[in-house]
């Protein structure tokens, strides 16, 4: 220590060494250095395109994950074959009524619309790939993605959410039950088979609709094995895949989505900011997967 | 994985735990437990005793130094390794625990089910067994929510007990807890060590363990310096 420090301070003296030293760094500014400038302003854009993208990062590796331990007969242990059988039976179980009432009211209002419409401009031999292309190409995965986001997916969401934050999640670690084992994986492919089951049920019972309200109304006199004959004529080989394809991927997606977002909370999430997130980002999912079997297939 | 049946069963060498991860202090912790010992250990913040605890089970990363279990650095293994090892560990916790989506039976078995290959039901009558002996009237199917802070106490006990295990972490269970939990809680811990398993009892009054004080190995207390053996007797 430095006599000048020992030296006592008169009260209400005009130096106080440790404001002085506090004031220093503010005194003087820093030199403009161009290339520490650069270099800061990239490392913005770097974090800021790591944090939009992360998600988006972690999707793909979680995809492969389980799609790997998918085909692994150890990861199918009786805990996790368990906890597959129970969301296949909430998602395929619970989601069967709002799915049959979803393609009956898509019937009513699309389906025997296109019937109609395309009777009366002459172009009723165009039905079956009209339906096709518009009704189970397009507009089944979505709302059956957006009917899986909304009564399980953000349960999920949710569920992992909370045993996240709340430290269950650690405590199965602590067991070795390795959550992803243990929850994602065997969710995710009940969510993928439910996707595709409900997908078909939903085609299935808006073409029914359909064909049963332009019948009533007379708009078509064909019995019903020709009007599904002709539908299915119309599909082409493409079709056969492209459509359970879009189903399968649109459930898979959902349900690793929610699933992750669920297991990617931290601490400071809450409902608050848990529920908006799981649904903006499955809306998005559903709808990147519609648009990617969409271009130029 | 070869996994050793002799020597300590967890030994702590200079395992110095990340400060950033854990909130332990970032010091050398060194100790060994080998089978069918008790330690205690008094740790008077219960956040540090599951940091502890979770360092034991390889969860916390380490700055220095090692942990093994059986033999087997975590640092050193893969996931299913560690996975499977950690599945030998009972553990009683202050952290939340039990799966709100889960029945309380289930969560019980979780592990066993998860880890072993016994048959359901044997697993499930040693889970009833276990319920009855720690004063539940059988094996609790409520979910965990419903149930009593100290049903849930008693489950957690019937948890950590289940199987063979080969270290049991218990967090101070007896800390307000039904007093005819006591006796049930000693006579299991003593069948455990009995069969070879080792105990690491986290607790924060030395007053809990003075009932067990003649079957207590060694004692220790968690303090801002690290483990520091402390005289018993």
């Amino acid at each position: 220590m430095s006599e000048d420090n020992l030296t006592p301070r008169e009260g209400g003296g005009d130096r106080d060494p440790i404001l002085e030293a506090d004031a220093l760094p503010h005194r003087g500014r820093k030199p403009f250095v161009l290339h520490e400038w650069l270099r800061e302003k990239l490392a913005l854009i770097g974090r800021m395109t790591r944090h939009q993208a992360r998600f988006f990062l972690i999707m793909l590796g979680a995809s492969w994950g389980v799609i790997y331990e998918s085909f692994r007969s150890h990861s199918w242990r009786r805990t996790v074959r368990y906890e597959f059988g129970v969301t296949l039976n909430s998602v395929v179980g619970g989601g069967l009524i709002a799915t049959l009432f979803s393609g009956t009211l898509t019937g009513v209002a699309a389906v025997s619309q296109t019937i109609y419409w395309l009777g009366l401009a002459g172009l009723a031999k165009m039905t079956g790939s009209i339906l096709i292309n518009v009704v189970i190409r397009e507009i089944a995965p979505i709302l059956v993605g957006i009917l899986l986001l909304g009564r399980n997916g953000m349960l999920s969401v949710t569920e992992l959410g909370l045993l996240t934050t709340g430290g269950q999640v650690r405590s199965m670690q602590a067991q070795g039950l390795d959550p992803f084992l243990l929850l994602v994986m065997p969710r995710t492919l009940a969510f993928t088979l439910g996707g595709f089951t409900l997908g078909i049920l939903f085609s299935f019972a808006a073409l029914l609709t359909g064909y049963v309200i332009s019948r009533i109304s007379g708009v078509i006199t064909n019995p019903v094995w020709t009007f599904f004959y002709d539908v299915v004529v119309a599909m082409s080989p493409a079709d056969y895949l492209i459509i359970p394809l879009k189903f399968i991927t649109v459930g898979f997606v959902v349900g690793l989505g929610g699933c992750l977002t669920g297991l990617t909370a931290t601490n400071e999430d809450n409902l608050r900011t848990l529920l908006p997130r799981g649904f903006s980002r499955g809306l998005l999912i559903v709808m990147a997967v519609s648009v990617l079997f969409s271009l130029d297939l | 994985m070869d996994i050793r049946t002799v020597g300590p069963l967890l030994e702590l060498n200079k395992a110095v735990p990340s400060f950033e991860e854990s909130g332990l202090p970032p010091v050398p912790f060194s100790m060994r437990v080998m089978p069918g010992e008790c330690v205690v250990v008094e740790a008077r913040d219960p956040e540090n005793a599951t940091q502890f605890a979770d360092m034991c089970s390889g969860l916390v990363p380490l700055d220095e130094g090692s942990v093994k279990f059986m033999g087997l650095d975590w640092t050193e293994l893969h996931d299913r390794e560690v996975n499977a090892l950690r599945g030998r560990i009972g553990r009683i916790t202050h952290r939340a625990s039990w799966p709100t989506f889960l029945g309380t039976h289930l969560a019980i078995t979780l592990q066993q089910l998860h880890h072993t290959n016994r048959p359901m039901d044997e697993v499930v009558a040693e889970a009833a067994r276990l319920s009855e002996q720690f004063g539940l009237p059988g094996l609790p199917v409520l979910r965990p929510g419903l149930l009593s802070s100290a049903d849930l106490l008693r489950a957690g006990c019937v948890r950590a007990f289940m199987g063979r295990p080969r270290l049991l972490l218990l967090e101070d269970p007896l800390e307000a807890s039904p007093v005819e939990l006591e006796r049930a809680f000693l006579s299991a811990l003593t069948d455990a060590r009995d069969k070879g398993a080792g105990v690491i009892w986290l607790v924060r009054n030395n007053a809990i363990w003075q009932g067990y004080q003649q079957g207590v190995t060694s004692m220790w207390r968690l303090a801002d310096d690290g483990l520091v053996a402390v005289r018993t007797g």
